[in-house]
């Protein structure tokens, strides 16, 4: 039952209504399209900021001065709807006195009747709404724009259905545009296989154990690209301590990552070439100051003794200290001169060019020892390099190989290149006596590290050839058996 | 009062010969009475000691160096001490080494095989004494 027709309204509450109008804070007014006469209510002019008659109360003076010009078709369109059910609502600025222009709803009704045709309209004040939903409507906007801007999205698991909801952004990062909705194993497929395991049981234990997880993956997206992304889920809890959602972020953290990866492998480069500077200059002062004991060692004995056959034998040692330590002397300048070269431009160099330099060197080495040497750089013929170092590889490989040939066999040494995954390679086999990787293989490249009783073993070119080969960015690796030989694979670049 | 002494016989494990020259210099020159073995490195040495053949001459001290070829003085240590208790006496070990890595020098000190770390250059009198503290009978000392 309504309240107009449960009352007389409009026989005889006239009075009563029009005061109702009169007072409410809304705008009520009346336009007759015959006559072209507006009737405001006091609300009407209160809700401007006006007292009743403060201002003309025309349809000209609504339309012309107080409806802002850019709503008037918004305006006449709701005010004129000529279809079935209720008129539109319209939402307009119009200017009030002392506070410019606010928003206000708009909702007419067209009535004709014997004295001409009429149009009815009620008006709120709404700007304080408006307002609302403009600042949500930036807030929104902000808060997808950041989600943009960082690559960075929320998601949602309901732990009664196991239903994914996830953020624009995320589809995003999936690279998964249109009406797409992921379920839970779904959204983990994207993720790279090893890692896949690791989701569900991150989840598993989220909902099961009220786990938090915080992890960095590798994933591809629905375009095939692979990206580290970080997935992120913490569990949140009933009452009763139960797990009744995971709530989490999903970040594409791939630039952060990479940038950080290869941080990381400069740092560990870094580091490698700070133990061996430290390495090295512990090694040197250790050679130097055996040196320098013996020195002081011969210089007391030289002064104690009375005999004079003595203090020539002494002074003979003497001599050999003396040439042990421009010999260290000079293996000193080779180490820095490695760290000078290195500046140096690097030349197409051909191998069978440097080796043949080097057989030419060693030559009565090579005769003495009767080793057969093969050479084959058929498959790498030449390298950018820088040439010094390629010969210093080369002559330190091949005389290694002669000085640890086998006791009981001649030498055979077979040389060749290799080029695999655009890594170019010099291999050095050899049938020579070998090294008991075990024991000794941490210590192969290490300065002064001799490791069998031989005369001429100093303990210097693998040493050398390490850094020389590291310096430029490569690597020595080494396969030994005692008895049976020794490969080194030298990767140059 | 007459001090019972005996020949002691000192090794010593050092790939440099120089050192080794010069250690049995300074003992002939100062007429220490010992007798001195010298091996180029541990595998040398441990092959002596564990050979029957040289059971009467063991030596009272061993003087190894940290840094050789083929076995090092970690090495040796760890394998005399497999063979320690089938020698017919008691033989001390010493560390004498020009390493100043304060790392093998805590290692030695904290090893009960090792008797003390000598650093190179040597005190020739201080290694002089310690020759002579092994000539005097274990018996003179506890009558003391």
């Amino acid at each position: 039952m309504s309240f107009f027709e449960g009352h007389d309204f409009f026989g005889e509450s006239t009075a009563h209504l029009a005061r109702l109008i009169n007072n409410i804070n809304t705008g009520i007014w009346e336009y007759n399209t015959t006559t072209k006469k507006a009737k405001w209510s006091d609300g009407f002019y209160a809700i401007l900021g006006y007292h009743p008659g403060e201002i003309e109360c025309s349809y000209h003076n609504f339309f012309e001065n107080i409806l802002y010009y850019h709503d008037k078709q918004i305006f006449i369109k709701a005010t004129h709807y000529a279809g079935k059910g209720p008129a539109p609502i319209a939402q307009i600025r119009l200017l009030t006195k002392n506070n410019g222009y606010q928003w206000f709803e708009s909702s007419a009704l067209k009535h004709d009747d014997d004295d001409g045709q009429f149009i009815y309209g009620v008006l709120n004040n709404i700007n304080k709404y408006k307002l609302a939903e403009f600042t949500a409507a930036q807030a929104d906007f902000l808060s997808a724009e950041t989600s943009r801007i960082a690559r960075i999205g929320g998601w949602e698991i309901d732990v009664t259905s196991m239903a994914l909801n996830m953020s624009r952004e995320i589809y995003n990062i999936y690279e998964l545009h249109g009406d797409v909705k992921l379920n839970v194993d779904e959204a983990i497929s994207f993720f790279e296989p090893a890692y896949r395991p690791v989701l569900t049981k991150a989840i598993e234990d989220a909902v099961k154990y009220c786990k938090p997880y915080d992890l960095e993956v590798l994933f591809k997206t629905a375009k095939n690209n692979t990206i580290w992304v970080r997935a992120k889920g913490i569990p949140i809890i009933d009452d009763f301590g139960k797990c009744v959602t995971v709530r989490g972020v999903f970040q594409d953290i791939d630039i952060i990552k990479r940038s950080g990866i290869s941080m990381q492998s400069s740092i560990n480069l870094l580091d490698d070439q700070n133990k061996r500077l430290q390495n090295f200059a512990y090694i040197v002062s250790h050679n130097l100051r055996s040196h320098a004991g013996n020195l002081k060692f011969m210089v007391n004995l030289f002064e104690e003794t009375k005999a004079e056959n003595d203090k020539e034998e002494i002074f003979s040692h003497i001599k050999t200290i003396s040439e042990s330590l421009s010999a260290t002397m000079g293996h000193l300048d080779e180490i820095v001169k490695i760290q000078s070269e290195i500046s140096k431009e690097r030349k197409s160099v051909s191998f069978e060019t440097i080796f043949n330099n080097v057989i030419a060197t060693l030559r009565a080495n090579i005769e003495a020892s009767k080793a057969q040497i093969n050479a084959d750089f058929s498959e790498v013929p030449e390298i950018s390099y820088i040439p010094a170092y390629l010969e210093s590889i080369f002559q330190n490989l091949l005389t290694n190989a002669i000085k640890y040939k086998h006791p009981n066999r001649e030498p055979v040494i077979n040389c060749y290149t290799h080029i695999h995954e655009k890594h170019i390679y010099l291999v050095f086999e050899d049938n020579g006596m070998g090294i008991d990787m075990k024991r000794f293989g941490d210590q192969l490249f290490g300065m002064y590290r001799t490791f069998h009783q031989n005369k001429d073993a100093k303990g210097i070119g693998l040493f050398i050839t390490r850094n020389q080969v590291e310096a430029l960015g490569g690597n020595i690796i080494v396969d030994s058996t005692v008895d049976v030989g020794t490969k080194f694979t030298v990767r140059l670049v | 009062m007459s001090v019972e002494r005996k020949m002691v016989t000192a090794c010593i494990i050092d790939d440099d010969d120089i050192f080794i020259y010069g250690f049995k210099k300074f003992v002939e020159i100062r007429g220490v009475s010992a007798e001195i073995l010298n091996f180029s490195n541990g595998k040398e040495a441990i092959d002596y000691l564990k050979n029957p053949f040289y059971a009467n001459n063991l030596p009272d001290i061993i003087f190894v160096d940290i840094n050789m070829p083929v076995m090092d003085g970690w090495e040796f240590t760890q394998n005399f001490e497999e063979i320690k208790s089938h020698m017919g006496k008691k033989i001390s070990v010493y560390f004498i080494s020009s390493s100043v890595d304060i790392n093998d020098i805590n290692r030695a000190k904290n090893n009960p095989a090792i008797e003390d770390y000598i650093m190179k250059p040597i005190s020739e009198t201080h290694v002089e004494d310690l020759i002579n503290s092994y000539q005097i009978s274990p018996g003179f000392i506890s009558m003391n």
